[in-house]
């Protein structure tokens, strides 16, 4: 168990440094750019070996192509050169401590085309880089490159039109039905689900302590020797693989160091020829051998993390516990003085501003409904380690400094606290930081997380091994391979296939979308109509879970993972890449849209209709009309004192949250997934509840058509008025049936008072929501906090400008304030707020919908 | 659209003259394309729109390029199929039909003339609202009607007007 040698926690002395003050200032001046270097290498390559020709495509064929990217693509140490708003160019002098980028600009949108985003970026070229929200800039040279030589190979030979063909063969045979794909159908109408596959699966945690240890070098050599050993074809062929690409990874690091070393020659300013030769130095030496010093560590993350993003789409990819491997290399250079700790912030700072050097590619349509995103890149701190220890040290509060000072978007930082082993001064650390920054990091209860994992197989040294992937899901670090956000499930279309026997008001009341589970003004109890909703919710699980497993198998058929295999615990022991089950551990996961809603109409129609007798029709009827002519009946639907409402510990509507989490948790578990782990779920929802809830009409229990649904596990804003009761109904949760993760997002006003009594206040929130009660429950598994009032909020949506960094927790991850669409904006403004020194929820008027931007 | 004698006639143009004449042509051709870019949508807004780009593909070497070693087919359809028009594209040439067909690579089921050019031509939340509204029905390989998109967007780019 690590010593804490810092006198004070709070590194409150350690400052920005002019270094990483100016680069800051770069990063939040320059545009995001479309980068076309990688699809024009891929493409090159692909063309020049008959790629496209190709029934499968082997993973020594795809090795040979990213090792042919990295040893081509263009060794960057300094970017010189942005765009800023408006798109007008502006120089800069990069000093970073780190070289290299995730793509040839200085804040990139990498594109892969052989997923199925990129081209949806196509009818918009000429005009994304004036868009309304968040624009990239693009040149006319590159828009004409995309069009005439990288996009047309791609047009069927990009993942969804593989499995789209699949399914039509399939079916096609089965059915004689042309042209069918009801999966696909499904998900494409947009109401039901989202099969994130067809975008990438990225959503995972590296293992990168062997690189630090060995180097890659090290890793080449065992998977030589392994090849050497095995009489297995496919196992001899993996392994070649690996080595292609490590060698790949190599020599972008040597080409690095050799640009380094010329643009030393050419400077003549001292100190800066000196940065550049210890860039060379240090990218000579890493990733190819054993790292020696905290700087070179580091360097061997970042630059393996740039190999990552050659093969996987840029997100959610999540560093992992990063506190914990590196932390021997900073006691290491701290106690011989080779370093101190504003050196180490520094690099930090550094490493912080590079890792967040991309954004995702969004085209308009979803930045509309989905937008604001980064590429969600979560690091981890704290908890205990595999033994069950304490694993808070002096990096732990280094780390979290370096994100006080920063507070970047991405990476996103995450904590972990084990209560009763991790220190009190510790969670009041991150309670203290969250207020500072007004929004990070997110804080999780290893308690329930790790009882959470166990409950899907893991063995405790694996579930204490958690780190956090993309938003806020748990995963074994290194060796749990998961796609988290696999599936994003929209509960309340369920909801809607019970309400109108299989019909969904979006689609047309005259197809039956399901299955008839019938008319449920013919029930009789309560408990038919949950056996109805349950039926919908199966089916819905089977065809998400079923295309899933489609997409999944084209994934194995085409996209094999050589790279992340190399860096990850399993596939070396296995001779088998990662999309073929090589990791040690393997799920899938899949996070429900629209949880508080589902449950609060449960609630609504078990109270109204099936006690106090209100007849269904009524409230169907209500619904249609979108409550026009039912202000009374909203009224009362949306008053808990009235109608019971999850988040109040209102037994009821508690009960019908447990029936819900409980029976996901069963049907999702049932189902095997094409590596042949499990699935497991999650409630977190990024923007989706935001963007489905702007596609579905009015629900039981009181929300109009197009209002927002409520996000991740949180109970519905305004009707959870004291903060207790809406913290111990969530605590109350069972944490096995949360496996994939789960963000409960609240917003405290900033007290300007006694400072130190907020903080009293906050920690002692958090204490009680994590508390299990001896054993009565497992405690609220995570939290995450906006430190902001109504009318600051209000006013950034007016004056954008003035709050460019203004940070706030999504459901998940962390964005820019201003970057969200309007309908985001609104539900962020409209969450409920709670005064902690009351406990209680402060008052609000909805906000109105902020006006398109333009 | 051009006819067969029209299209024989328009071919050589490109090859005569620049390739700004042959835009100017097809600007001066493409009169009540254009107004209904920037005006009212009518109902021969799709005749109109497919009519164009074989225009501005006969005329122009660089608008041309885009279709070059391409092949694909579109249908055009209401819900109710009382218009229906498909586009054909081989051979670098484009070619219009009036009637519908069996064998598409997507097919666009759109309400009406107002709605399909709001998903193709429109900015910000307008592709947004014909999907919300279900104006907009695509079925098929997406890629082609981003590609159309594109070629669509294109054409107005060159012709100035977008």
């Amino acid at each position: 168990m690590p010593q804490i040698t810092l006198n004070d926690l709070s590194l409150k002395d350690y400052n920005l440094t002019g270094r990483v003050s100016n680069l800051k200032k770069i990063y939040f001046r320059a545009m995001p750019e479309i980068c076309i270097e990688r699809p024009r290498l891929i493409t090159r390559f692909s063309l020049e070996n008959g790629l496209f020709d190709q029934e499968r495509i082997s993973i020594l064929d795809k090795a040979r192509l990213y090792r042919y990217v990295l040893e081509n693509r263009a060794p960057i140490v300094r970017h010189s050169r942005s765009y800023e708003k408006g798109m007008k160019p502006f120089e800069f002098k990069e000093n970073s401590l780190f070289a290299g980028s995730t793509t040839s600009k200085f804040k990139g949108v990498p594109l892969y085309p052989e997923f199925a985003i990129a081209l949806t970026l196509w009818p918009e070229l000429w005009t994304i880089s004036k868009r309304a929200s968040n624009p990239l800039h693009i040149t006319d040279a590159e828009v004409k490159e995309l069009n005439y030589k990288i996009f047309p190979h791609w047009m069927e030979h990009n993942i969804l039109e593989i499995a789209r063909k699949r399914c039509f063969e399939e079916n096609w045979k089965r059915y004689k039905r042309k042209k069918y794909a009801p999966e696909i159908k499904l998900f494409e109408q947009l109401v039901f689900f989202i099969a994130s596959k067809a975008g990438c699966i990225s959503h995972t945690i590296p293992e990168f302590s062997r690189a630090i240890k060995v180097g890659l070098r090290g890793i080449i050599d065992e998977a030589k020797e392994k090849e050497a050993e095995t009489s297995d074809s496919s196992q001899k062929k993996f392994y070649t693989a690996m080595s292609e690409v490590l060698e790949g990874i190599i020599a972008h690091s040597r080409n690095l160091a050799t640009k380094a070393e010329e643009m030393a020659d050419q400077e003549a300013n001292p100190t800066l020829k000196k940065e550049l030769l210890d860039i060379a130095k240090v990218n000579r030496r890493v990733p190819e051998f054993p790292a020696r010093t905290f700087r070179e560590g580091l360097t061997t993350v970042w630059t393996c993390w740039v190999a990552i993003h050659t093969e996987n789409r840029n997100f959610a990819l999540s560093p992992g516990r990063m506190d914990q491997f590196l932390y021997d290399l900073y006691r290491q250079d701290i106690d011989n003085g080779a370093i101190d700790i504003r050196d180490a912030i520094e690099l930090l700072c550094c490493l912080w501003l590079k890792i967040g050097d991309h954004v995702p590619t969004i085209p308009d349509t979803a930045e509309q409904l989905f937008g604001g995103t980064g590429s969600n890149q979560a690091i981890t701190i704290g908890g205990v380690d595999k033994d069950g220890n304490d694993a808070v040290n002096d990096l732990t509060y280094v780390v979290l400094r370096a994100i006080e000072l920063m507070k970047l978007r991405d990476p996103n930082p995450n904590a972990r606290y084990y209560p009763g082993i991790n220190s009190g001064d510790y969670l009041r650390q991150l309670c203290a930081v969250n207020i500072n920054t007004g929004a990070i990091p997110a804080i999780h209860n290893d308690k329930a997380v790790i009882k959470a994992l166990t409950a899907k197989g893991e063995t405790i040294e694996q579930a204490r091994d958690y780190g956090v992937i993309g938003c806020v899901e748990p995963g074994s670090n290194g060796r749990s391979y998961g796609h988290s956000a696999a599936i994003l499930l929209n509960l309340t279309s369920a909801l809607e296939l019970t309400l109108f026997n299989g019909r969904h008001r979006h689609t047309g009341m005259d197809v039956v979308i399901s299955k008839e589970t019938g008319d449920p003004t013919t029930f009789t109890t309560f408990e038919e109509f949950k056996a109805a909703f349950e039926e919908q919710a199966r089916w819905l699980i089977e065809q998400v879970t079923t295309l899933n497993n489609i997409l999944g198998r084209v994934h194995q058929d085409f996209y094999p993972t050589p790279i992340l295999s190399a860096l990850f615990e399993g596939p070396m022991e296995k001779g088998k890449d990662l999309i073929q089950g090589g990791a040690t551990i393997n799920s899938s996961g899949a996070t429900i849209i629209g949880l508080a809603d589902v449950a609060d109409s449960l609630s609504a129609i078990q109270r109204v209709v099936f006690e106090e007798k209100l007849p269904f029709p009524d409230l169907l009827d209500a619904i249609e009309k979108n409550f026009e002519g039912y202000d009374a009946l909203q009224m009362r639907l949306m008053n808990p004192e009235k109608t019971p409402k999850y988040g109040n510990e209102d037994q009821v509507a508690d009960a019908n949250v447990s029936w819900i989490v409980e029976l996901l948790d069963r049907a999702f578990g049932e189902k095997m997934n094409y590596r042949g782990g499990h699935y497991r779920v999650g409630y977190w929802t990024m923007t989706n509840h935001a963007g489905f809830g702007r596609l579905m009409k009015a629900t039981p229990n009181g929300r109009k058509a197009g209002e927002n649904f409520t996000s991740g596990i949180t109970p519905v804003s305004g009707v959870t008025p004291y903060l207790t009761k809406a913290l111990n109904s969530v605590a109350g949760l069972p944490a096995r049936c949360l496996s994939s993760g789960i963000a409960l997002n609240l917003k405290y006003t900033p007290e300007d008072g006694d400072k130190e009594k907020m903080l009293d206040n906050f920690v002692a929130s958090v204490e009680g929501y994590f508390d299990d009660a001896d054993g009565q429950r497992d405690g609220g598994m995570e939290i995450q906090f906006i430190i902001a009032d109504h009318n600051t909020l209000a006013k950034a949506v007016e004056h954008p400008e003035e709050y460019s960094e203004l940070l706030v927790r999504v459901s998940g991850y962390t964005a820019y304030f201003k970057d969200l669409n309007p309908q985001m904006q609104k539900e962020i403004i409209d969450r409920t707020e709670y005064r902690l020194s009351t406990g209680k929820m402060v008052p609000f008027d909805p906000f109105p919908l902020p006006k398109k931007r333009s | 659209m051009a006819s067969r004698l029209k299209r024989s006639l328009l071919h050589p143009i490109p090859y005569l003259f620049s390739d700004r004449a042959g835009l100017f042509i097809t600007k001066l051709w493409s009169k009540r394309l254009i107004e209904e870019l920037y005006g009212k949508v009518t109902d021969k807004f799709l005749e109109l729109l497919l009519g164009g780009m074989d225009l501005a593909f006969c005329l122009s070497k660089g608008y041309r390029k885009n279709i070059k070693g391409f092949e694909g087919r579109y249908l055009f359809t209401t819900a109710d199929h009382l218009v229906a028009a498909g586009a054909t594209f081989r051979d670098g040439d484009m070619k219009v039909h009036k009637e519908a067909m069996d064998d598409w690579d997507i097919c666009i089921t759109f309400k009406d003339a107002a709605a399909l050019n709001a998903f193709i031509f429109s900015r910000d939340q307008d592709i947004l609202d014909s999907l919300l509204k279900n104006d907009v029905e695509l079925d098929g390989n997406l890629n082609y009607i981003y590609k159309f998109g594109f070629m669509a967007r294109d054409l107005g780019h060159r012709l100035g007007v977008a």
